[in-house]
């Protein structure tokens, strides 16, 4: 890899260009599903390219391919030159970076159990004894098992010097059941919703899941809420289960304080913000129980890594402290923009096709105290939601709505009746300043979610958030038509 | 089979080259290679300012392999003979460790599932656009728009497709398109425009950045409207975006068969109005994709909805044997997600816009939605937002501008209440990828909930 790498920053060099970087990415990746007792898909990707960024008078080009012949890399690396030529032509001011120190070495995520070690056997009977247990429910219609294992190799190289060799293994695993009578649909997951429970390491934690351990209850929690009453509607206090908590995170705190939306660079697409950049230091995101950060340092978070996709060394930094807007998630370009002294280090690309952008590595809400039967045990009359099944927000980040898969009414610090299609509307601010209380460390887990979309070309991201269940007071629940 | 693509990245030859290394590999029965590139290049501007600008050569070959009924894909980005058979032993050894499948139907076979042709919708000039070419665009796209918070896309790309088997499939195809967006923000509202085609020639950069200053303009000023159920005109994007989700909630065959999906119990009874025909239709002439599935299986005209009449799902190879029903072409490259409609066609009515306007009391005009999501995929209830120009209509005229609505409304019901369909039909690419295209016009609904406002 070493020559495609320096092939193509001196070639773009040459070609005019003023900073160059190159990165050459190698994937590996296995996606297994089951349904009852057959194996229903069972795929695995392989792979291999690199992308050449560039400035040229002051404007970024990129350029990619497969095809790993020094004459081919050279050809592209001349290509980004050309497309920042082209950029140039409708630039108003020139792009300027921070500096970053220069850095090199290597980096992997830690594992106990290498995912790709494991025998495809061994995967698929964990999966198949999930799949069918569950479909031996009495309700079940479709019983799935799922897992997906990544693994991306990531050469790093740039005309300033950087030279970086990292290894980054995401895991995930989850079953589905879906329960089918002549009325409604209802779905159930464990651990998580949408694939199941995903983190940055090895094979062993989708062993401590026990997915068919669980899968029992989860079919009877399909089945039963066939017949559940629909969540009532009105004003009152919600708990959310760490799941949605990570939902919740991610949407509403997580994608307004990427500094590029906050720009404007994702207006046409993904939106805004309703973050301004004099907010910061003032704006007033949420309660005294809000503390939010962005750690690309958190273990097993799937942002997780030694230094983001252009050289930026991984750091936590606050977003949220006890309420108060303090911090965005930046870049070298923006962070330049608006006079900070350096990127908090959050740019990725995913595969060697894209373009790095800001996303959230690991955005994380600190723990606060207690248990989740302690936040229930404080309500009088409330609604406990948990695991999330849809998301909406609006182009600003303000307006939002979630659906989860399950609640329960709570009544005099107790759950009691099971309703079905649960769901809560808000406004982003407003929400946050409703949290009284956020579980303790003892409650505290990192999730992930690994499609994370943005961009254009659109690029799907793996994002960590480590969160806790949380109590909200005066929300509106049970919305609908 | 085979047609010149001038700019094409892997043509049919390299395809077959790369196949042929593998078709008849040691210890399969049967193997099967889908070969797909694209050259994309996109220049995305933000700030009235070229922000990224990318060029993409892409290249996968799905090789797929079959021994008895245990079968497993290997996906590779290299098409020498050495990652070839490298894919093909990969997935042969993980064949060999899963299950027997019950419902494995073999591959395809043409003899039996018909010889698929091309749709070549495929313009050379497009192929060829340069950086230089597309930034050219931009900056008279940018003056038209007449403002200094200008955002959006100008990207041409041209994608290839060949399907190869051990059982005689042999197909290829290949497309082009143009997609241009222009959001204009003047600051106190702002405004949407869009435009795509095949042909480069056919995509107006400096009119959709008019169109949109234009909507830009009449937004100034929005004030609050109360949530609540309203008379709706929907413009061609808001109902292409329902459309979608719509698909998503269940049009094919795997769906239906689990019991999931909209159209059960509904075969043949009326689900919407009768002015509504829903159609999967690659061969529409507003449409762009490729004239087959994933598995080489010619892609059929697919009424979903014939004049408010559900007639039925879309099928693949497995779904149709499965389900004894009639083989459409639709699958999606993947068993666990089953046959997709993705080219869908709403059929044009005979009012314009103004006509469609004329005839609401009291109600909203809805530009565009954003960040829709399924609430409940049977009942096809969703919620999203409007954006970028949602007005007023009050004795059937536009009375002015307010505040973005979020909306909880079922798409059946909507189509059920309709009350006018558009006559002029607007084509949609997908936000993510190549695959996909939908073609709508506008609507007028009587009855459509709006659940919350924003405050802007």
């Amino acid at each position: 890899m070493r020559q495609v790498l320096t092939t193509a920053i001196d070639a773009a060099a040459d070609a005019g260009a003023s900073y160059v970087d190159v990165r050459v990415v190698e994937g590996l990746s296995e996606t297994l599903s089951t349904r009852g007792a057959n194996v229903e898909g069972l795929d695995r990707s392989e792979s291999l390219g690199y992308g050449v960024r560039v400035l040229r008078n002051g404007a970024w080009g990129y350029a990619a391919s497969p095809r790993l012949d020094l004459e081919e890399v050279a050809r592209i690396a001349r290509v980004a030159v050309e497309v920042a030529e082209a950029s140039s032509a409708a630039q108003t001011r020139p792009v300027e970076l921070v500096d970053e120190p220069v850095h090199s070495g290597a980096w992997a995520t830690p594992m106990e159990r290498d995912p790709f070690s494991v025998s495809l056997e061994e995967k698929l009977g964990l999966l198949l004894e999930s799949s069918e247990s569950l479909e031996r429910v009495r309700g079940v219609r479709v019983g799935r098992g799922t897992m997906d294992l990544h693994r991306q190799r990531i050469w790093f190289l740039t005309s300033e010097g950087t030279d970086l060799d990292q290894t980054i293994v995401n895991v995930g695993a989850g079953i589905e059941a879906t329960a089918v009578d002549d009325e409604d649909v209802q779905q159930r997951s464990y651990p998580g919703s949408f694939r199941g429970h995903f983190e940055a390491g090895g094979y062993d934690i989708i062993e401590r899941m026990d997915l068919a351990g669980h899968a029992e209850q989860t079919g009877e929690e399909a089945h039963a809420l066939l017949q559940a009453p629909e969540c009532p509607a009105g004003t009152t206090t919600l708990v959310l289960d760490g799941h949605q908590v990570m939902l919740q995170v991610h949407e509403s705190v997580g994608h307004p304080t990427e500094l590029d939306r906050v720009l404007g660079m994702e207006a046409a697409f993904a939106g805004t913000s309703f973050v301004g950049i004099p907010d910061l230091g003032s704006l007033r995101y949420g309660s005294e129980h809000v503390t939010i950060q962005s750690d690309a340092t958190s273990p097993g978070g799937l942002g997780t890594y030694g230094y983001d996709d252009e050289g930026v060394e991984a750091q936590r930094v606050d977003l949220v402290r006890e309420g108060i807007l303090v911090g965005f998630q930046s870049s070298r370009e923006t962070a330049a923009r608006v006079g900070a002294a350096r990127s908090n280090g959050t740019m990725r690309a995913e595969g060697w096709e894209n373009f790095p952008l800001i996303r959230m590595p690991n955005i994380n809400l600190l723990p606060g105290s207690g248990s989740l039967h302690d936040l229930i045990a404080d309500v009088d009359e409330g609604v406990f939601m948990s695991t999330n099944k849809s998301w909406s927000i609006d182009d600003k980040r303000k307006n939002f709505q979630f659906g989860c898969e399950i609640g329960w009414e709570i009544k005099h610090g107790k759950l009691t009746r099971l309703v079905k299609n649960p769901r809560y509307t808000g406004i982003t601010p407003v929400f946050w300043g409703s949290c009284d209380a956020v579980a303790g460390p003892e409650e505290w887990r990192m999730h992930g979610t690994p499609n994370c979309g943005k961009g254009q070309p659109g690029q799907t991201m793996r994002v960590g958030h480590g969160t806790a269940p949380a109590r909200f007071r005066n929300v509106s629940v049970g919305v609908s038509q | 089979m085979s047609r010149d693509t001038a700019g094409i990245l892997v043509d049919h030859a390299d395809a077959r080259r790369a196949a042929e290394a593998v078709l008849d590999w040691p210890g399969a029965d049967d193997v099967e290679v889908t070969v797909t590139s694209s050259r994309t290049g996109l220049t995305r501007f933000a700030r009235s300012e070229i922000i990224q600008n990318t060029v993409r050569n892409e290249v996968r070959a799905y090789v797929r392999v079959v021994k008895g009924q245990q079968v497993a894909t290997t996906v590779t980005t290299q098409l020498d003979s050495e990652h070839m058979e490298r894919a093909a032993e990969s997935a042969l050894q993980a064949a060999l460790q899963s299950r027997p499948d019950d419902d494995w139907p073999g591959l395809p076979n043409p003899d039996v599932v018909g010889i698929a042709e091309g749709c070549w919708r495929y313009d050379d000039a497009t192929a060829a656009a340069a950086p230089q070419a597309r930034s050219e665009q931009v900056i008279r796209l940018l003056a038209a728009a007449e403002a200094d918070n200008v955002a959006g896309v100008f990207e041409t790309s041209a994608h290839s497709f060949s399907v190869l088997s051990s059982a005689g499939m042999n197909c290829a195809d290949a497309h082009t398109r143009c997609v241009t967006t222009c959001l204009v923000d003047t600051g106190d509202a702002t405004g949407w425009g869009d435009d795509s085609s095949h042909r480069i020639d056919h995509v107006d950069a400096e009119g959709t950045a008019r169109r949109a200053l234009d909507k830009a303009k009449r937004g100034a000023g929005a004030t609050d409207a109360p949530p609540g159920r309203y008379q709706v005109v929907l413009e061609p994007s808001a109902v292409a975006t329902m459309l979608e989700y719509l698909s998503y909630c269940g049009m094919g065959a795997k769906q239906f068969g689990d019991g999931e999906s909209f159209l059960v119990g509904q075969i043949g009874k009326q689900l919407a109005a009768p002015s509504v025909t829903l159609a999967d239709d690659v061969w529409h002439e507003g449409s762009v994709g490729i004239g087959f599935d994933f598995e080489g299986v010619p892609k059929k005209r697919v009424s979903v909805i014939d004049r408010g009449i559900a007639t039925g799902p879309v099928t693949d190879w497995r779904t149709s044997r499965k389900l004894n029903l009639e083989l459409t072409g639709h699958y999606s490259g993947s068993t666990e997600f089953g046959p997709y409609a993705a080219h869908l066609v709403l059929e044009p009515g005979r009012e314009s816009l103004d006509q469609l306007i004329a005839g609401v009391d009291n109600g909203l005009l809805v530009t565009r939605f954003h960040y829709v999501n399924v609430l409940d995929r049977p009942t096809t209830l969703l919620t999203g937002m409007t954006r970028d120009g949602t007005f007023r209509i009050r004795d059937g005229e536009v009375a002015g501008p307010v505040h973005n609505f979020r909306f909880a409304h079922s798409v059946i019901d909507a189509l059920r209440s309709t009350s006018g369909v558009g006559r002029d039909l607007v084509a949609f690419a997908p936000d993510y990828g190549s695959f996909g295209c939908t073609v709508a016009p506008a609507l007028r609904v009587e009855d459509f909930n709006f659940a919350s406002t924003t405050s802007h």
